[in-house]
Formats: C-alpha cells, sequence, structure tokens
C-alpha cells in the first residue's frame, strides 16, 4: 500500500482510530501488528509469510546467539542469521544478475551456457526489512542488545507499517524499547505527525512526481545526443526528485509513527548543503550509512587501522552500498563513485586542512559546489539503466555532443530550476538546525499558510499513485 | 554506551533536553535505551489545526465551484485500474472492444447489446494501440469470444516505446500485476470522481495546469505535442461519451482540430539516426507487427474466436491527413488480407460514411448511439451471426 494513495488514507485512519481507541497496550500492539501485515500483504499477500519466516528465524536466531556459551558458538550461531538473510537478499534480489554474470565470464573463457532467466518477483522492501531484522542478531552478537521475550514484540519491531519497505532502516534496538511502555495521546505530537506526513505527501506527489520526475525521465529515457543544458538540467532533477521522493517517504513513516506514539529518526539532514562527501553521508540516508559504519565499516577495522587499509575498506563498504541498492553495475559503479568521493576527501584533508584557506567561505562555497557536482555526476550511474545511457549522459553534461538535441520545454527548464534554487536555499537555510526549530520559530500564519498550501497542492496534484523509488530497492 | 545511538545523537546534536536515562523497565530488551525522542514543535496545534483543515476545505469548495462554472463535470479517471476492472469482466465468450479512442467513444454498448445479444465489454483506449489487447487476449488460453478491433493506423501501428504502444502495455501489464491495494485504491477512489469535477487526472491537475502556461520554447526544442483537453466523460463500463460543449462544435471543438493536427503528423526522423537507417527501422516495425497481429489473430481463430476490424469515422482536416499519411491501400488492405478477418470501413457504407465528428476524430455522443445502430448489421453479417 502505498502513502500516496487513498487505500492508504482510508487504512490510516481507521487504524489510528482503533488504536487510540483502545485501552489494552497488548491489544494495540496486536493491532500494529495486523495492520502492518495488511499494509504490506496488500502489495502480495504472499511475501506477508516469507517476511514472517524471515523475522521469526531472526528472533529464533537471537535467541540462540544469547543463550551460546563460547564465542564460536555466537559467531556461528549469528553467521547462520547472516547467511539466511543474505540468501533471502540474494535469491530474490541478485539471483538473475548473479546468473548473468556467470553466463558472462563463461563465455569469456569460451564456455557457452544459457541458464534460465528466474521469474523472480521482488518482494517490496526486501532490502529494507531484511536489515531491521539483521539488526536485531548483529546487536545480540555485539552485546548491545538482549534478546526480547516477545516475538510479537519483535515481528512489530521488523514489520512496524510507516517504516516497512522504504525505510528509514529501524534497529530493533531503537523500537523494542519503545514496545515496553503504552506511548500516551499527546495532541501536539499527534497533529506534528501529521504534519510531517503532509509534508512527506507534498515532497512525493508536488515536487517529486509533478515538478521533477517529467523532465529527468525525458532526459534519461532520450535516445540521442543532448545539449549540456538539457543535460544537466536532467541530472538536476533526477537530483531533486530523489530527494524529494526518498525523504518524502521518510517524513511521512516518521509522521506516521508519531501519530502512534512511536519515534523513529531523521533519515536524511538537508544533505545537498554537505560540504564534503563525509559530510554528504552524514545527512543522506542516514540510516543506511549509520548502518554500514556499525556492522561493516568499524568491524573491517574503521579509522583504527592503516590509511591505505582505511580507504580500503571505505571503497569496499561504499560498493557493498551502491549493490544494496540494486542488482545492476550501474548501482555498484555508484557505489565506488563514492567510495572514491570519500577517499579523495579524506587525501585532501590530510594534505590541506590546517592551511589558513581551507575554512574560509569561499573554500567552503567551492567545496559545497565540488560536492553538490559530484553528487550529481554520481546519480547518472544511479539514475542511467545501462552504461550506454549514462556514457551518453556524461557525453551531454560535459559538452561532448555539440549538436545535440534539446528536448526540454521552457517550462519545464524552469520547473527544474526553480524547484532545485528552493531547494538548495532550504538546505542551506537549515543546515546546522532542524525543521522542529524552524516550525517552533517561524510565525504561526507562516506555519498555518504553509501548512494549508502544502495540503491544498497535493489535493490539486491528485497524485497517480506512482510508486516511490526506493521501494524497488 | 558503545552502541551506533551515541554516535548518531552526536551526528544529530540533538539538544539534551529530548534525551533521558532509560527506566527500569525499558531494560526488559537489554539494549540500548529509549534515549531517543524526537523533539515536537511546542505551537498552538489546535488552533493551527483547525484554521488549516477550514482553509483547505473552502480552498477544495472554490477550486471545485470554479472548475464547475468553466464547463468540467465528474468523469471517472480512465486509468490504469480502470480498464483492469473492466478487463476483468471479459468472459470466454466475451464480445470486446479493443484498439483506440474512436472504438471508445464512437461505439455504444446499449445499442451493440441489442444488435449483437450481449453487452460488449469496452477495452479501447484514448491514445492507445490495440494491439498490446489484441496479444494479451490471443494469449489467453480461456477467451474464444468476439473483438471488435477500432483500426486507426497511425495508432495500430506505433512502434514500440511509443506512447500509444507503452499506454497499451501498461494497460495490459497492469492487469496481470494489479495488488490489492490498487484495486481498493479504485474502488475508494470512484464514487470520488463520480462527484467531484476536479478529480481530472488528464486535465485538472497541478502538472496539467502548468502545463497550459504559455511560455514559448526555444526555437529548437524538440517538445511533444500537446494533448487535446478534457471533451468526454467515461462511465463505470468504460463507455466514452462527448461532452454538448465539445459536441457543439464551438471554440473546444476547433481548438481539439487543431490539436490533433500536430500529433497526427509523422514527427521528422531524430537527429542522431540517419534518416534512410531510422526509415528503414520503421519499416521493420510495422512489418513486425503485420506479422504479430497476424499470429495473434490466428491463435485467437484457431480456438474458436473471432475478430473484426472496424475503421470509424474521422472527418475534415484530420481525415484528408490521415488518408495522406496512413493511405487505406498501404495499412487497412493488407491487415485484411493478412488476417483474412472481415473489416468494415466506415466510406463503404453510405449510411455509414454521413457522419460529422464534431473535433475530426469522434462522434458526439448522440451519433456515436446512431452510428451503432447502423453498425450492427455490418457486423453481424461480419461475424456471421
Amino acid at each position: 500500500m502505498l502513502f500516496n494513495s487513498l487505500t492508504f488514507v482510508v487504512f490510516f485512519v481507521v487504524v489510528v482510530t482503533a488504536y487510540w481507541s483502545i485501552h489494552s497496550w497488548i491489544a494495540r500492539k496486536n493491532l500494529l501488528v495486523t495492520a502492518s501485515y495488511v499494509f504490506y500483504g496488500a502489495w502480495n499477500p504472499p511475501f506477508a509469510a516469507l517476511l514472517f519466516s524471515t523475522t521469526a528465524m531472526d528472533f529464533w536466531l537471537g535467541r540462540q546467539i544469547a543463550k551460546a556459551k563460547d564465542k564460536p558458538s555466537r559467531r556461528a550461531w549469528l553467521v547462520g542469521s547472516v547467511c539466511m538473510n543474505l540468501s533471502m537478499l540474494g535469491f530474490f534480489k541478485y539471483g538473475n544478475f548473479l546468473l548473468e554474470n556467470f553466463q558472462w565470464i563463461l563465455a569469456r573463457i569460451g564456455i557457452i551456457y544459457h541458464p534460465p532467466h528466474l521469474d523472480i518477483l521482488l518482494p517490496v522492501g526486501i532490502s529494507f526489512y531484511t536489515f531491521h531484522s539483521l539488526s536485531y542478531t548483529l546487536d545480540i552478537y555485539r552485546g548491545v542488545l538482549q534478546p526480547t521475550r516477545s516475538l510479537r514484540d519483535f515481528v512489530l519491531a521488523v514489520s512496524f507499517f510507516p517504516q516497512l519497505v522504504a525505510g528509514p532502516i529501524v534497529r530493533a534496538g531503537d523500537f523494542l524499547p519503545q514496545l515496553v511502555r503504552p506511548p500516551a495521546l499527546r495532541i501536539g505530537q499527534f497533529m506534528w505527525g501529521l504534519l510531517l506526513m503532509t509534508l512527506g505527501l507534498f515532497e512525493k506527489i508536488v515536487l517529486a512526481d509533478t515538478m521533477l520526475a517529467g523532465s529527468a525521465d525525458r532526459i534519461f529515457g532520450y535516445a540521442g545526443p543532448l545539449v549540456a543544458l538539457d543535460s544537466w538540467l536532467g541530472v538536476m532533477a533526477f537530483a531533486g526528485q530523489i530527494f524529494f521522493d526518498f525523504a518524502g517517504y521518510s517524513t511521512c513513516a516518521i509522521g506516521a509513527a508519531l501519530c502512534l506514539g512511536f519515534h523513529l529518526k531523521d533519515n536524511f539532514r538537508f544533505p545537498y548543503a554537505a560540504i564534503g562527501f563525509s559530510d554528504f553521508w552524514r545527512r543522506w540516508h542516514i540510516s543506511l550509512s549509520t548502518f554500514l559504519r556499525d556492522y561493516l565499516y568499524i568491524p573491517l577495522g574503521g579509522n583504527q587501522v592503516r590509511p591505505m587499509r582505511a580507504a580500503i575498506n571505505l571503497v569496499i563498504v561504499m560498493f557493498l552500498g551502491g549493490l544494496w541498492h540494486g542488482a545492476a553495475w550501474t548501482f555498484v559503479v555508484w557505489g565506488l563513485l563514492h567510495g572514491s568521493y570519500l577517499v579523495i576527501e579524506r587525501v585532501i584533508r590530510v594534505l590541506f586542512e590546517n592551511k589558513p584557506w581551507a575554512n574560509n567561505s569561499a573554500t567552503r562555497t567551492l567545496a559545497w559546489f565540488a560536492t553538490y557536482g559530484a553528487v550529481c555526476i554520481a546519480w547518472v550511474f544511479f539514475r542511467a539503466s545501462d552504461f550506454t545511457i549514462a556514457t551518453r549522459m556524461l557525453g551531454g553534461m560535459f559538452g561532448g555532443h555539440a549538436h545535440g538535441d534539446a528536448i526540454l520545454s521552457t517550462r519545464e527548464i524552469l520547473q527544474v530550476a526553480i524547484v532545485t534554487a528552493f531547494m538548495i536555499a532550504a538546505h542551506w537555510t537549515l543546515r546546522e538546525s532542524n525543521i522542529e526549530t524552524a516550525v517552533t520559530r517561524l510565525p504561526r500564519w507562516a506555519v498555518t499558510t504553509a501548512w494549508a498550501l502544502m495540503a491544498s497542492a497535493i489535493i490539486l496534484t491528485q497524485g497517480t499513485s506512482n510508486a516511490f523509488i526506493y521501494f524497488q530497492f | 554506551m558503545p552502541s551506533s545511538t551515541s554516535n548518531f545523537n552526536r551526528i544529530l546534536r540533538l539538544p539534551r533536553l529530548f534525551f533521558r536515562p532509560p527506566t527500569e523497565a525499558e531494560s526488559v530488551h537489554g539494549g540500548p535505551p529509549l534515549e531517543f525522542e524526537r523533539p515536537i514543535p511546542q505551537i498552538p496545534w489546535r488552533g493551527i489545526t483547525v484554521v488549516v483543515v477550514l482553509v483547505v476545505i473552502a480552498a477544495a469548495c472554490a477550486w471545485e465551484f470554479y472548475c464547475r462554472s468553466i464547463g468540467y463535470g465528474p468523469t471517472l479517471n480512465d486509468d490504469e485500474d480502470l480498464w483492469t476492472m473492466t478487463r476483468q469482466r471479459v468472459t470466454p465468450e466475451s464480445i470486446v472492444i479493443i484498439g483506440d479512442s474512436r472504438g471508445w467513444y464512437d461505439l455504444d454498448l446499449d445499442e451493440l447489446q441489442k444488435g449483437l445479444g450481449k453487452r460488449p465489454v469496452q477495452l479501447a483506449m484514448g491514445g492507445g494501440c490495440g494491439y498490446p489487447v489484441l496479444a494479451d487476449l490471443a494469449n489467453d488460453k480461456t477467451f474464444h469470444g468476439t473483438i471488435i478491433c477500432s483500426f486507426v493506423p497511425w495508432l495500430f501501428f506505433a512502434p514500440p516505446g511509443s506512447p500509444p504502444m507503452e499506454r497499451g502495455e501498461k494497460a495490459v501489464r497492469r492487469s496481470h500485476t494489479q495488488t490489492p491495494a490498487q484495486r481498493t485504491s479504485e474502488y475508494f477512489a470512484m464514487p470520488l470522481e463520480e462527484h467531484v469535477a476536479f478529480l481530472k487526472q488528464q486535465d485538472l491537475t497541478l502538472e496539467q495546469l502548468l502545463k497550459r502556461l504559455p511560455i514559448p520554447n526555444r526555437p529548437n526544442a524538440l517538445v511533444p505535442p500537446r494533448l487535446p483537453p478534457y471533451f468526454g466523460t467515461v462511465d463505470r463500463e468504460r463507455r466514452a461519451r462527448m461532452i454538448e460543449e465539445c459536441a457543439r462544435g464551438e471554440k473546444l471543438a476547433t481548438t481539439i482540430q487543431q490539436i490533433w493536427l500536430p500529433i497526427f503528423t509523422p514527427p521528422p526522423p531524430p537527429s542522431y539516426i540517419p534518416k534512410d537507417v531510422f526509415m528503414a527501422k520503421i519499416k521493420d516495425a510495422i512489418e513486425k507487427r503485420f506479422r504479430d497481429t497476424i499470429e495473434a489473430v490466428e491463435k485467437l481463430r484457431a480456438r474458436g474466436g473471432k475478430i473484426v476490424f472496424v475503421r470509424l469515422p474521422v472527418s475534415g482536416g484530420l481525415k484528408v491527413l490521415e488518408d495522406q499519411a496512413t493511405p487505406r491501400n498501404r495499412t487497412w488492405d493488407p491487415l485484411l488480407q493478412g488476417t483474412r478477418a472481415p473489416g468494415i470501413y466506415f466510406e463503404d457504407f453510405p449510411e455509414l460514411a454521413g457522419f460529422n465528428c464534431p473535433e475530426w476524430s469522434h462522434l458526439s455522443a448522440g451519433d456515436s448511439v446512431e452510428f451503432s445502430k447502423r453498425l450492427v448489421p455490418h457486423l453481424r453479417a461480419a461475424l456471421g451471426l
């Protein structure tokens, strides 16, 4: 079920009304489990069984890890959990990709092999809920979490519908403690949740789908060479689209959770105001970047190893981060580009950090500009469905097509330019702050007007229930 | 605590006020305590919410009133979910109308039911190519009914990847992959769309309103032609009817006439492919469509199904353009020869040829009833009923 659908509106009203009408905390949690499985099953009911089986297995494995008396046994149970989760992910998400690449490798050594194309339907949000569930056994193994005694609580932690299919990646350790005591209904929190849901839907329906998606789709779908202006605008449109799409989903999730009395952490913090790539990754998809940091980068040695080893670790982490997004080499290149950016940034910091000009406003502006430009270049690989398109786009962006075509209308150019300028200005304004502070400081009439305008724009836009981009991951 | 949460807090720089030590009860799970609570802006929420709700309701009512005052009325949006619901009504022996918007507007289900003995299922779609639907029905092993296929060459031979082809493919794909959530949303949407005039996705969304802004384009920009504004209604059976304002043949109709011409004019070859290569590709695509159509018709016929192609009325400058760009002897005649299927070309019969399309491409709602009545004997003859 999509947040931007009528079904969700009705579903949410029914669930919230029932939830706050019930006194028993146990019954409320049962309601949320049922609602979450209905929410998920509304895409494809059999996949709800897959979700449950993964969750139940990790619940059991978590207990085994905690019960194990020595480290090798604990590790063996953890390996079991990691293998179970990753093999599920591997089969559904990477099955055909692996077969195709295996075929390619065999062909290089002269063996002709035609594997059958597996007709696998990708369960929505499998990458997200696998990580929700995996965080539980990983944290028990790390000794920072004790297993819960309640299967129902763990099932709810993994499947809680606001964050189930497209994040944020909520760790069991962050959610389970919230299931101990029933939250109280607080009007301010509930209304703030509704305002965040309005903001999230506005970002998705109005800004991502209406103002930017059309231009990005046309540019990336065009089969011929493009002039530099159109190429750059197409990439900038996609940069804005993916931010508003994904941040919009996260904002909706945080808002919906607040309406039910739960607290989810921020997943985005104005990433297009980032100065440098490490700053970017502290602001973009925070729940994934911290997940990869804590469960991959730090176990690999983190910053406590030689600089060369740390650089290799960074690239490995970003390579896997890219692959997490999709079973395609374009995503791998996107991840490797970001890994390279992070390594280059480290080198630059070592070389120039103590220079007097390193932190002046001109340098910072230049660094921001370079960060935004490099992030946009990486987006080309994220959006392009193959390297031919990516190469053509880069050719257009860097003036390789002197006689390229211009395909954007003036209206589209204005839309992309205005929304991008608005987005960057907003990110810069709120760079060191947060939206809660901004809303508290704004005059009441401004909050009222902004909320009413966003809600009216959503109604006017109507939406066509376009799926969120991150559903496919 | 060595958890990531503490790092996270440092990164977020959230006020200390929002963190508190864990209670005893919370330590049941033993892990990172509940040390994160989202800050809630302290503003007068009740007052703000009441004002927002009132303003949004007032704005929606004003917009609805304005839309009705300029001629819009409530109607269903013809999207993939409505098409899918209609597709699900197809039974093994159904009579099914497929093809483009002429089959959608010009054929009256009541008259066809009276004349053919069964109520047809309307699967033709505006701006759509009929081939994906034909192929889908041909591949549906349970179907052995009758297909009435509206034929507009420009749309039927649309190449893969073109908007008409994508429209048909998207609808067929949705019918195979529709989720329970999508079906439920359609059930919720229909009563709303039947009562609210501004819920019109093809005309009154923010995107469509922005597209209407009179902003000149760069002289060399390859911008797709504009699509026509709202001129018809759709009901739950997907029966399309032209609205009166358009049927009168006044300003709305003349505006649409001028919109059809660029849409039906073959575009110049793309700059990045040599013209002869492009023309060869188009030729191959058309030949392939002929072959695929023949194969689909044979599959259908092998199961006892029937098909009749119909060329429905077209008028004015659009008829001149279609006759030039897609002449009968290069489209209609080879199609019938190849498929060995019966066909009804409106110009061949005086009782079908005398209709005028107000906006050059479709019949008015009134004329569609009369036209269908006159078409029935020809359909019966063609289908051997």
